[in-house]
């Protein structure tokens, strides 16, 4: 359950189902709405996450 | 009211989407302490439930992973907001809080994520309320 990746996936089905339904009533708009925001939330993250791989992490965050 | 003879554009038929379906005051209220229920409340059953089912899916996978349910901290300003939006989700944030005492774990190893979780489902909840109201007044289908 605490893999980041499938906590991404997770998150931006939920929030791409959710947007799909308040915002198209048309099932062909759903799809395409629903993989517009789901593959952009998951394509994105994936993509950000390619462009800071080449900086280092830094020491871990203080425990507050 | 129609009446024969020229007719005022004040007395022209009202489009169906434009006709209010219920009490705006319920629609949101309702729409507010329940996901979902507003939308039921104005016969939009179907969407109502799988509305219930998105919102309460992320507030349950948030408290499974502890995240933060948000409440104000004195000096941290930013926690006003992040509580307002945690309380969009209803009734279950006043349950958590004060009925289970639900209080997030910040050394979970879920924690960031539990938390945007939990946010979200006050978030979504939100626009659900100003969804119930664009159809209760006739803005929305």
């Amino acid at each position: 359950m605490l893999s980041h990746f499938l906590l991404m996936v997770v998150y931006a089905l939920i929030v791409s189902l959710f947007f799909t339904l308040l915002w198209r009533r048309e099932r062909k708009e759903q799809v395409k709405l629903f993989l517009q925001i789901f593959l952009g939330m998951v394509g994105g993250g994936l993509l950000v996450a390619w462009l800071m791989y080449p900086f280092p992490s830094g020491p871990p965050a203080p425990i507050p | 009211m129609a009446e024969s003879g020229s007719t005022p554009a004040a007395a022209q038929p009202v489009p169906q989407a434009a006709r209010p379906r219920g009490n705006p005051v319920v629609a949101v209220l309702s729409a507010w302490l329940v996901p979902g229920l507003g939308h039921v409340y104005l016969k939009r059953h179907l969407r109502g439930l799988a509305f219930f089912v998105l919102v309460i899916a992320s507030l349950l996978i948030g408290c499974k992973l502890e995240g933060n349910l948000y409440k104000v901290v004195p000096g941290e300003p930013l926690t006003i907001l992040a509580t307002l939006g945690s309380m969009g989700m209803g009734f279950p944030y006043f349950l958590l809080r004060y009925g289970l005492h639900y209080e997030g774990n910040v050394m979970g190893a879920g924690y960031e994520y539990g938390t945007a979780f939990l946010l979200t489902a006050g978030l979504m909840n939100l626009l659900l309320v100003l969804d119930a109201w664009d159809i209760v007044r006739g803005k929305k289908e």
